[in-house]
């Protein structure tokens, strides 16, 4: 179909306030942040989408989706536009950008049975300010909470600073309603729990817009009592000791909600006016005050068993301050952009991985070791280092991070930096059994790892996607590797 | 239109460590840089060729055969030919000896401008291109802050200098040898991703003192007029660093600090 028939077609869906073909906004919509430098510059290789739309209700998304099935029309997903991976670059010439704009009702806010229903649009702050004055918390909190919405959330399976004690998303899910290709709408109702076969909420949760389009979510919700807060902070002899106390108190059972360690390199960029060159380690512990005693008496008892590793503590209103200040606003996003534009120089890539607790120091220390030595712009890397800031009774995550000078066209600066660095870190994690995604998703950018990453158990992904989308019309080229996509990824 | 740029590949100063306990430059695993200002005028050289495409450029330098590999990068641009004029017999040599070697080559060449930074960042006497200007008996300008390119057909070349912060401008005649600022407009261009491991060797062309016939008494120690009597390291003492937070409090020590150093009245 061409774009003309395609506007065409479209308008008797939609009212025009719902169609928007401004080129500016269709060039933003054609990448999100994995190619934020060169979307800045100008310089994006990818095509723009014809269009972006916004749906008014799950019936009009469940048209157009089934609209561009029928038309092999490309669909990509879009909410609050905070994906990192390439989960929002459009590969396809023909493409329609359904983004969740007007979906953006708060459903019903139910206390008694502590959750609340949103619709994909409603972006995370909006439903924690609804919900605090009374007491309550979702517990989710990604850098991302003042922007990012409960549909690209859910669909990317994202997590919150607060996780080692609410969880991720996929643990706070109640229930969803999703609409694929071919137009079916399915509502999974919201149960405290169920045996009544595989749980299918995942099949939704972690698509990233490959099988469905989620419209509507159901989440937990907490009391909250912030009052109670107790944070912790020391600067530790290194990373191997940071992972051992946060194994410690793990495994003790204790949930503090932050628990974190960061390398030399790392903490330089977070505790520039504490860290005196050494790794931190930081906790929060929160909940009733019961619960905080506990958890503040495990994480002193954690510590005090790797005393030897323990340089000294530090003051925890530092570490509140800081915390208070960690979200990214749509301010700092939008300086983000000016700032590329006069500065041969970036800030703030990473890539979070995961793996037991016996194999995470090792990876680290690999991938380390592969990019001083290997990568060959290794004298342009300003920082390079990495944090655990997820724990779990297993294992945790490691969250790389690594920022460089650009010295190279900005249409190269994936090529020739990003790339080659985040494919050092996925080797070094899939080669010993971590995942090579902890919190962001696969993206467009490393699904040429997807199979490797799930092994054997890729043929039930594979399958889902024969299952749901047989015409392969949903975000092409994301999770599911594509020979066509390959020109854009080298 | 031929253009011969002048450069020369110097320690990155601004990337170098210091050992503060024994006081001496750790020169191991030192980065080598194209002097900013000669990059300056291969990115006005490479100007040129994008409004004149038939140009061709040729980028010069004496220097150790190590250099190769950084020629080779910037022959990995639209440069056309590098040579490198290099042999044992020039170690010593100061600026008189090396414009003397430069001068022997380029005066075997066919050439409409010489380009090249006014200063180096290490040596920074700026005699090397006047002095070669002064061996070819052609005029030579430095400082150069901008170029009118709707000149470049008019048989002279029109072009502003910052001296003394009196803006400049001359009407030059080719050939000429000009010497750029760090303060002009040109800024050397990355290689594409795409030729990062073109081969370009074939295209480098390395000559010795010989060759240059060049007998080994003009050149080096014995060809140099500049006697050095004795060289030190500066001794640097290693500064106290305050980090501060972006708050009212913090803002106020900058600006007490500023005060401090005369900075801010």
């Amino acid at each position: 179909m061409n774009h003309d028939t395609l506007l065409l077609e479209l308008s008797k869906i939609l009212q025009k306030n719902q169609i928007n073909t401004n080129s500016d906004e269709l060039y933003d919509a054609s990448a999100d942040r994995y190619k934020k430098y060169a979307k800045a510059r100008k310089v994006l290789n990818v095509p723009a989408p014809v269009a972006i739309v916004y749906p008014k209700s799950t019936r009009e998304v469940s048209t157009l989706l089934k609209f561009c099935n029928d038309n092999d029309i490309n669909v990509i997903a879009r909410g609050g536009k905070t994906a990192t991976e390439g989960g929002l670059e459009n590969w396809k010439e023909t493409t329609l950008v359904i983004d969740a704009l007007y979906l953006d009702k708060i459903i019903k806010v139910d206390y008694y049975n502590m959750q609340a229903t949103v619709q994909a649009g409603v972006a995370l702050q909006t439903l924690e300010d609804v919900v605090r004055p009374m007491g309550f918390t979702t517990g989710h909190s990604p850098q991302s909470k003042p922007v990012a919405k409960f549909g690209g959330l859910v669909a990317t399976r994202s997590i919150g600073q607060f996780s080692t004690l609410y969880g991720g998303i996929e643990d706070m899910v109640v229930g969803l309603e999703c609409v694929f290709p071919d137009g079916h709408i399915s509502l999974i109702k919201n149960v405290s729990r169920r045996a009544g076969g595989p749980d299918i909420r995942h099949i939704a949760i972690g698509n990233e817009g490959t099988l469905c389009y989620i419209t509507e979510v159901t989440v937990k919700l907490f009391k909250h009592f912030p009052q109670n807060n107790q944070f912790f902070g020391y600067l530790i002899k290194d990373v191997d000791t940071g992972i051992s106390i946060l194994r410690e108190v793990m495994v003790n059972g204790y949930r503090p909600s932050v628990a974190r360690t960061y390398s030399e390199g790392d903490a330089g960029q977070h505790f520039y006016h504490f860290h005196k060159g050494h790794c931190v380690l930081i906790f929060m512990a929160e909940g009733n005050q019961d619960i905080v005693d506990a958890t503040a008496k495990g994480i002193l008892r954690a510590v005090d068993k790797f005393s030897e590793g323990i340089i000294e503590k530090v003051d925890s209103q530092l570490i509140e301050d800081w915390f208070n200040h960690l979200n990214w606003s749509q301010k700092d996003i939008d300086d983000e952009f000016e700032g590329m534009l006069e500065k041969d120089y970036h800030a703030g890539f990473t890539t979070e991985v995961s793996a037991d607790w016996e194999t995470i120091v090792q990876i680290y220390k690999n991938v380390m070791r592969r990019i001083t030595n290997e990568f060959p712009r290794a004298s342009d890397l300003t920082l390079l280092g990495g944090h655990s800031s997820h724990s779990y009774i297993n294992g945790t995550n490691m969250y790389f991070v690594y920022n460089y000078k650009i010295n190279c066209n900005p249409e190269d600066e994936l090529r020739i930096y990003h790339h080659p660095l985040q494919t050092i870190v996925v080797e070094e994690t899939l080669k010993l059994g971590g995942s090579m995604c902890h919190h962001h998703g696969i993206g467009k950018y490393r699904n040429e790892w997807t199979k490797e990453e799930h092994g054997s158990a890729y043929y039930m992904l594979e399958k889902l996607k024969e299952a749901f989308d047989p015409k392969g019309i949903m975000n092409f080229g994301t999770i599911f590797p594509q020979e066509d996509g390959k020109k854009y990824q080298k | 239109m031929k253009i011969i740029c002048l450069i020369k590949f110097i320690p990155d100063v601004e990337d170098f460590k210091y050992d503060y306990e024994r006081n001496v430059l750790i020169r191991e695993n030192m980065k080598q840089i194209l002097n900013p200002e000669d990059a300056c005028a291969v990115a006005f050289a490479l100007t040129v060729k994008r409004f004149y495409p038939s140009t061709v450029i040729e980028v010069l330098t004496m220097g150790p055969q190590s250099v190769s590999s950084k020629m080779e990068e910037i022959l990995r641009l639209d440069v056309d030919h590098a040579t490198l004029i290099t042999d044992k017999a020039f170690i010593g040599s100061d600026t008189y000896a090396t414009s003397r070697v430069l001068a022997t080559y380029l005066k075997s060449s066919s050439v409409d401008l010489i380009l090249s930074g006014t200063h180096t960042l290490d040596g920074d006497t700026s005699h090397v291109p006047a002095q070669i200007a002064e061996w070819l008996e052609l005029p030579h300008v430095s400082n150069i802050i901008s170029i009118n390119m709707n000149s470049m057909d008019s048989g002279r070349l029109v072009l502003s200098v910052d001296h003394d912060q009196t803006i400049m401008t001359f009407a030059v005649p080719y050939p000429s040898v000009l010497s750029l600022s760090k303060d002009s407009a040109f800024k050397m261009p990355y290689v594409r991703y795409d030729d990062l491991n073109k081969e370009v060797s074939h295209r480098l062309k390395v000559i010795d003192c010989a060759q240059l016939g060049l007998r080994k008494e003009e050149v080096g120690f014995d060809g140099s007029k500049t006697q050095v009597v004795s060289t030190f390291v500066k001794t640097m003492t290693k500064k106290d660093k305050t980090e501060v937070k972006i708050d009212e409090a913090g803002l106020q020590s900058v600006i007490d600090l500023l005060k401090e150093k005369g900075v801010l009245a």
